[in-house]
């Protein structure tokens, strides 16, 4: 390995499909002049190769790595960070791939495609990303092979492919255990994140058009899957997060709420439910649970308004375990001074609202009866459900309330929490989700963008906080059914989507294929994505018992190796002599011969035993003679070896001599 | 440093664990397996992988990492197997002179299986790869410079495979027994002629012409032997000469080891020159070597027993 060696052919084809076949996914996030300067540089590697052109010099490699990291620098304005680590890598990668000339480069080309593939991970984790990872490792395994052959052997690239197969297939057993068995850590240091600008989803403040604009979308949100039977669908009020402050325009969240309060007081009271929740990745903290919410993991504390809020935002599809209590009190003793934050107001503003909310106070002084009274104003007066309320003006509650009466959820939240507040009654407008598909493959539900909601709750000494849902006086086909049933007049549902399978629903079979992808891809998340720390240790619990760390490394190395014998029985195959076939032939000719009485003489060479047999049996001499020859040719005038031809021979040794049992059995 | 001195232990190690032989199957004895500087490379990539697993909690990650593990080992296996069964039989190794590139040959046979990129040689020599396909053997002519007369032992001969991935290395050290001569390197120059006993007159009148001295040139005729062209007159465009040499027919000549003067090295090889030249002219002749006399004779058979003596003579075994 002194001397630089010369690329195979077969390594260089192998690397050109690998590099394709790794850069390929990578082009739905990073920017697209990279295609261009990929096929630039792959055609000069391909004529560099057939010599129509050079390999680039010092000043062309150094003036290439400058356009490559000015490229980087310009389209992600940093080269720091993942996004932009990402783009180096792969500039890197195609970079290396024209300069590349001896094994070694090739070498270190091998090792940077398994990097891109592993970076690919990190921006798609589905099952499609997963499986279609494997074509690029297969290649550059084979390129790696390649890389080995002898300068001199021709060898066709699918011999290189069929035996990287094999090693990947043959290791896949002792891959299977590592994954199951190897303990999982939690980070050692935070790294930096893909960038998840681009996804959609609630926001920690909104304006009544947010979440219309969010019911465009089907992208899922979440999975639960609920212990016990599925709750009633109108009891599905997922909580995000509170929205506490109102600015005259828009909820936002409360100062307050963002840090981290005393825990509220809450007692356990009623029949728990218990459930699963697999979310996507949000990039913001909150995680969704029904009211009131317990989760089992540590990173992730109940806030002061009863949403759960984990450490670090989740930007990775994330399971927890919840345990909801629906018929627990919520802060039942609190001070009412500590309300206040519940009845901030801006000082101007919708004039005429504030007026109606005082002359309901005057008429109902009881808070129950004064949030029935604002309940059965929105079910009696000809209010409209609708995802194209219209632009609002300036006091919009006032228009929305006495002129245009068409909302969507989060119209009808935010106007009655203000018409509490004006009334005195503490309120709050709460984000979340509502409803949810359920998918009969896999008993849960699925939670999709366009399930997103807003509700009010209010609070009232002795009682507590009581949630209130304006939307199902207006609209109680939303609440029992569902956004598309609630839209049916309408026909908006996703009408900005027309081929969404999800509009389909009515057609069986089509249904039923997207529901086993669904439930697919949810044992994907829960039982490979989500294979980390606790559900490990559930996992290994429920099959092994109570496992200590002995135990854990001793079934782990004892797997491995029993993987590892299994995959050398099958690779060398013991109970196969493997025995030179000519050296087969003869012995067998040997016993042939011996059951006539002949036996070879120690030291007796071939011919001169052939020669004996022929004059002992003149009536076989010429099969006899005709097998000796084979056999002496073959072995040893190096004539190429036909097993079959010295078989045949033999066979005809055996048709030519008469059968005589007895005479030898050896 | 450290492996100068472990060597001799390693040695004897060697010679007791692989013994001497003209042929050898490869097995589990005899076959060692360590990774390589690229194995480690990709054992520090794995590491790599295995920390951007961790620190992103990516599962996918995590099983990239111990696909790529799991190969690793089941390399193991691999690389093994493609050196486990293979027979290597010693073939003979030519004559050569001093200077000389001396070839072995080496039959690499198939135990069943076909066997990709073996690399035989004699480190630090670069090793020279070969394929043995299924069933089939090859044949490896291997090149040593002889150096030294006598017998030419390359020793432990090193095979080794890094096939299929390169990121181990099987190796096993060989002693086929190989071995070949080397004959001195001919040295041109005066050389005292004794005839056969009994005939000191002429004996004394050839060494006084010396059997270096030619008649003259001829002009060459076809059958006329290539060696005795003279080039120097071809160059300078006197056509093609022969060298016609002095004819002493019929006599038996004794190339003389004793009388001849220098040091040992330098006899021999002048001794060697003669035995070649009066081969070439078919001229019979004795050797007479301390302890030794060969001939008078002519022919193959002859010159290649007193080149023979020559390259063993003095030569520890």
């Amino acid at each position: 390995m002194s001397t630089p060696q010369a690329l195979p052919r077969v390594a260089l084809t192998w690397l050109l499909v690998a590099q394709a076949l790794a850069i390929l996914p990578h082009f739905l996030h990073v920017p697209l002049w990279l295609a261009g300067f990929w096929l630039a540089c792959v055609t000069w590697r391909v004529q560099a190769f057939r010599m129509k052109v050079g390999y680039p010099g010092p000043t062309a490699k150094i003036a290439l790595v400058a356009v490559a990291a000015a490229g980087a620098y310009v389209s992600r304005g940093t080269l720091i960070g993942l996004d932009g680590g990402v783009v180096l890598l792969i500039a890197a990668f195609i970079l290396k791939m024209v300069e590349m000339r001896s094994r070694r480069d090739g070498l270190v080309l091998v090792f940077l495609g398994f990097f891109v593939v592993v970076t690919s991970y990190l921006f798609d984790d589905s099952i499609a990303t997963a499986l279609y990872s494997l074509l690029p490792v297969t290649a550059l395994l084979a390129a790696l092979i390649g890389l080995q052959q002898s300068p001199g052997a021709v060898v066709r690239p699918q011999a290189t492919l069929r035996l990287a197969g094999q090693l990947l297939l043959q290791a896949l057993p002792l891959m299977l255990l590592l994954f199951v068995f190897f303990p999982r850590m939690e980070p050692l240091w935070s790294l930096p994140v893909p960038d998840k600008k681009g996804i959609t989803g609630l926001s920690d403040n909104m304006s009544p058009g947010d979440v219309a604009e969010l019911s465009q979308s089907t992208e899922l949100v979440f999975r639960a899957r609920f212990e016990g039977p599925l709750p009633p669908r109108r009891d599905l009020y997922w909580r995000a997060l509170t929205l506490e402050h109102y600015d005259g325009r828009r909820w936002s969240q409360g100062y307050a709420a963002q840090g981290y309060g005393a825990p509220p007081a809450w007692r356990r009271q009623g029949n728990p439910l218990r459930y699963s929740v697999v979310m996507q990745p949000t990039a913001k903290p909150w995680l969704f649970g029904l009211d009131v919410a317990e989760t089992d993991r540590d990173d992730v504390r109940q806030m002061s308004d009863f949403r759960l809020q984990r450490r670090r935002p989740v930007d990775r599809a994330l399971l927890y375990q919840v345990t909801s209590w629906p018929q627990a009190p919520r802060e039942v003793n609190a001070a009412p001074q500590g309300m206040r934050r519940a009845l901030q107001l801006p000082s101007a503003g919708n004039p005429r609202t504030r007026a109606w909310a005082e002359d309901l106070r005057a008429r109902y002084p009881a808070t129950p009866d004064l949030v029935k009274a604002v309940l059965a104003h929105f079910r009696q007066e000809p209010y409209v459900y609708t995802l194209h309320p219209g632009e609002g003006g300036a006091d919009d509650i006032d228009q929305f309330l006495f002129e245009t009466r068409r909302g969507f959820c989060a119209h009808y939240a935010g106007a009655m929490a203000f018409v509490l507040r004006v009334a005195g009654i503490p309120a709050r407008v709460v984000a979340g989700y509502q409803g949810g598909e359920p998918n009969a493959a896999g008993n849960y539900i699925q939670v999709r963008q366009f399930d997103a909601h807003a509700w009010v709750e209010y609070w009232q000494p002795d009682t507590g906080w009581v949630s209130a849902d304006p939307t199902f006086q207006v609209s109680p086909e939303r609440i029992e059914q569902g956004l598309e049933e609630a839209l049916a007049k309408e026909g908006t549902f996703l009408e900005d989507s027309p081929l969404s399978p999800l509009r389909y629903r009515n057609l069986g079979w089509l249904n039923e294929l997207r529901m086993t992808w669904d439930n697919l891809n949810y044992g994907w998340q829960r039982w490979v994505l989500g294979y980390q720390g606790e559900q490990q240790l559930a996992f290994l619990q429920r099959w092994f018992g109570a496992v200590d760390g002995r135990v854990f490394a001793l079934s782990l190395v004892g797997g491995v190796g029993l993987a590892f014998a299994v995959v050398a029985l099958f690779l060398f195959k013991p109970w196969v002599r493997l025995r030179d076939p000519q050296q087969r032939a003869f012995r067998d000719f040997e016993i042939l011969l011996a059951r006539q009485g002949l036996r070879r003489h120690p030291g007796e060479g071939p011919r001169d035993f052939a020669r004996r047999a022929a004059a002992a049996l003149p009536r076989q001499a010429a099969a006899i003679d005709a097998f000796a020859h084979l056999f002496e040719a073959q072995r040893y005038a190096g004539e190429p070896a036909a097993s079959q031809a010295l078989r045949d021979a033999l066979k005809a040794v055996r048709r030519a001599l008469p059968w005589r049992p007895g005479v030898s059995s050896s | 440093m450290l492996k100068a001195r472990f060597a001799p232990y390693w040695n004897r190690w060697l010679a007791r664990r692989l013994p001497t032989a003209p042929q050898v199957t490869l097995n589990q004895r005899r076959i060692f397996i360590v990774p390589t500087r690229v194995g480690a490379a990709f054992g520090v990539a794995l590491v790599l992988m295995l920390l951007a697993a961790i620190n992103y909690q990516s599962s996918l990650a995590y099983g990239l990492t111990f696909l790529l593990l799991a190969v690793f080992l089941v390399t193991i296996l691999h690389t093994y197997r493609n050196l486990a069964t293979l027979v290597l039989k010693a073939g003979g190794g030519n004559a050569v002179f001093v200077g000389e590139h001396a070839r072995f040959q080496v039959r690499l046979e198939s135990g069943g299986r076909a066997h990709q990129a073996i690399a035989l040689g004699w480190p630090p020599e670069p090793l020279e790869i070969y394929d043995v396909p299924a069933n089939g053997a090859w044949e490896c002519r291997l090149g040593q410079a002889a150096v030294r007369r006598g017998w030419l032992r390359p020793g432990r001969m090193r095979v080794e495979t890094r096939f299929p991935l390169g990121i181990l290395v099987a190796w096993s050290w060989v002693d086929l027994d190989l071995a070949a001569l080397v004959y001195p390197r001919p040295l041109p120059g005066e050389l005292p002629l004794v005839p056969a006993a009994g005939d000191e007159e002429e004996g004394n009148r050839a060494i006084g012409r010396g059997a270096d001295d030619y008649q003259g040139l001829k002009p060459y005729q076809p059958g006329d032997s290539k060696r005795r062209l003279h080039w120097k007159a071809y160059s300078r465009g006197q056509g093609l000469l022969v060298k016609d040499f002095a004819a002493l027919g019929g006599r038996e000549l004794w190339l003389d080891y004793e009388s001849l003067s220098g040091d040992m090295e330098m006899r021999v090889s002048l001794l060697c020159h003669w035995v070649l030249a009066l081969s070439e002219r078919s001229q019979a002749f004795g050797l007479t070597l301390p302890g030794l006399h060969l001939g008078p004779d002519e022919g193959e058979a002859h010159r290649d027993a007193c080149l023979r003596a020559l390259a063993l003579f003095g030569v520890a075994r």
